[in-house]
């Protein structure tokens, strides 16, 4: 199915965000907030796993329902699983479409990568493993 | 050890009344925070010495090393880029626009990613802005526009609007009315007078029809406009007419959607056109506690805000072209400085697949994503804990923020300026 992805700021985002590397920011920014009639059409329970696919790739998060956003409609908290698929185009203003990406998501049994390993799939080196 | 009137070092409300308790060089308790600064202030895992990447492991370095490094590699590349700026203090931030300046670099700061599309509005129409104490001691009407500040600015709403006392209001959480305008019902939705829910994308048709109702032209608007009844567009703009001094907050939610600063510039014509009728004012819910600094320190020395190329020697400004975004995701820089920020959590993939075929050298109190991908990282005493400098408050006031403890590590001025020293050094030889 098709959405439009929305990305933005969560407290438990804003709470974590100076310990990058640990779960509980791992789990937040890879959580995609989901109506919960999308979740139904696609066969999903809190907490399951999902692919996203974007213009530039796919990653893989947890659907989680929520009444704040409308059918359609997903939206995931800032970070490195949203990023992995936006597009770096930004219309020559410096800034990406962060909040207008259409993704097509599915469920699967993958789990979630770690920040670090999407990280060292870009080319990076971990440090605090 | 209690220090009062602490600064909170997180987001652009800069909130000034933090009470902050120390025992034997640790934060042990804050009161006033929002959990946001709760957590900075007590944050800890902190990098204890720099580092440097040596083949698939990490080895730690002097400071002396790292900054020479840093200073090496600013000096052999051809089209460095310096970015960041917005989670350090001004002091380091002007000596970044001098490094800039001095290796011909790229200066971009994280405004690009967040309200940069704002600035390029208010260079078109300008900004009929005011302080925070104005809105709150005057403001009858607040209305926050894709901003969403229980999750992103807990206590703008306890300091200065929903929950705030007002000088010139009798009972104000009473006679001040707030509107939130979203395409998401979100918490702060909840606790708002009149909740407007628009259809992504939608921004400007909603902008564009309540200028068109408030010149008197409510006959040519169509039953709904992005998904907005007409009935409640009129009711907005007559609540708005009838305000004695209302204030728009907007947020991301303007500047990440389709039109970007046309969005922005759009919401500021409206407030012009309602100041014809009361008092009326708009301004950007601005991110990092020092983002807004960044800005300011950057037009004062360069002339702009954000994206400033010296590669003809002079500063040259082109946001799409001189922005972060572009120069990375274009494979344009062969050397990246980090200060203050986290580019690989909050750039699209294609730019962190750049940095990593680049040197990259960050200033970070952190291990953080971006990490990953550096060739050193120098870590730093965090601006407000454990180093003093200049903030500037979303609104444009500027506040020293406090050291509340006392730690080894050096400031990013002190760290930056003797990256600086080195370059001068280097280039006079």
């Amino acid at each position: 199915m098709t959405f439009l992805m929305i990305t933005g700021r969560t407290v438990n985002q804003g709470v974590t965000v100076e310990n990058k590397t640990s779960a509980e920011y791992a789990a937040e920014t890879s959580t995609c907030f989901m109506h919960e009639f999308d979740m139904l059409e696609l066969g999903l329970d809190d907490g399951d796993t999902i692919r996203v696919t974007g213009p530039c790739g796919e990653v893989v998060m947890r659907a989680s329902a929520s009444v704040e956003v409308e059918t359609g409609t997903v939206f995931v908290p800032y970070g490195p699983y949203a990023n992995h698929i936006v597009a770096a185009g930004t219309r020559s203003t410096g800034m990406p479409d962060f909040k207008s990406h259409e993704v097509e998501i599915e469920p699967t049994d993958e789990e979630p990568k770690t920040v670090h390993e999407l990280m060292e799939d870009l080319g990076g080196l971990a440090y605090d493993r | 050890m209690i220090v009062k009137d602490a600064v909170c070092p997180f987001c652009g409300c800069l909130c000034d009344d933090i009470e902050v308790e120390v025992e034997d060089d640790r934060v042990v308790a804050v009161t006033n925070a929002c959990e946001l600064g709760t957590t900075k202030f007590m944050g800890e895992k902190r990098m204890k010495n720099p580092i440097l990447r040596d083949g698939d492991r990490w080895r730690d370095i002097t400071y002396d090393e790292a900054v020479q490094y840093a200073a090496d590699m600013l000096l052999s590349a051809e089209r460095p880029l310096l970015y960041g700026w917005s989670g350090t203090h001004g002091e380091a931030q002007c000596v970044g626009v001098h490094m800039a300046e001095l290796v011909r670099g790229v200066i971009d700061n994280t405004s690009s990613v967040c309200h940069g599309p704002s600035i390029l509005a208010i260079q078109e129409v300008g900004h009929p802005g005011c302080t925070l104490g104005v809105v709150k001691n005057r403001a009858d009407l607040v209305i926050y526009w894709g901003s969403n500040p229980i999750d992103a600015h807990p206590r703008h709403l306890s300091r200065y609007t929903r929950y705030a006392e007002g000088f010139f209001l009798e009972n104000a959480f009473r006679d001040r009315k707030v509107i939130v305008v979203d395409i998401r019902k979100t918490e702060t939705a909840n606790i708002a007078d009149e909740f407007v829910r628009i259809k992504p994308g939608g921004d400007y048709a909603v902008l564009s029809a309540l200028r068109a109702i408030v010149q008197g032209k409510t006959d040519t608007i169509p039953r709904t406009v992005a998904g907005v009844t007409r009935e409640q567009l009129v009711r907005v703009a007559n609540l708005c007419k009838n305000a004695k001094f209302g204030a728009v907050y907007f947020g991301l939610g303007l500047t990440m959607t389709r039109g970007k600063y046309k969005n922005i510039r759009n919401a500021i014509e409206l407030v012009s056109e309602l100041s014809r009728h009361t008092k009326f004012t708009i301004s950007a819910m601005r991110g990092h506690y020092n983002v807004y600094g960044s800005n300011e320190v950057n037009t004062w020395m360069t002339g702009y805000p954000f994206g400033i190329d010296y590669s003809r020697g002079i500063a040259f400004y082109n946001p799409g072209e001189t922005t972060a975004v572009d120069i990375l995701a274009r494979k344009e820089c062969d050397a990246a400085l980090i200060v203050g920020s986290d580019p690989a959590a909050h750039f699209p993939r294609k730019c962190l697949e750049h940095l990593a075929d680049i040197p990259v050298v960050q200033l970070d109190p952190y291990p953080n994503a971006t990490t990953a991908f550096c060739n050193v990282q120098i870590p730093v005493a965090v601006t407000g804990i454990d180093a003093e400098g200049t903030a500037y408050r979303m609104d444009g006031v500027p506040i020293r923020t406090r050291k509340v403890l006392s730690t080894d590590y050096l400031s990013d001025r002190e760290v930056l300026s003797r990256m600086c020293a080195l370059m001068q050094e280097a280039l006079e030889r």
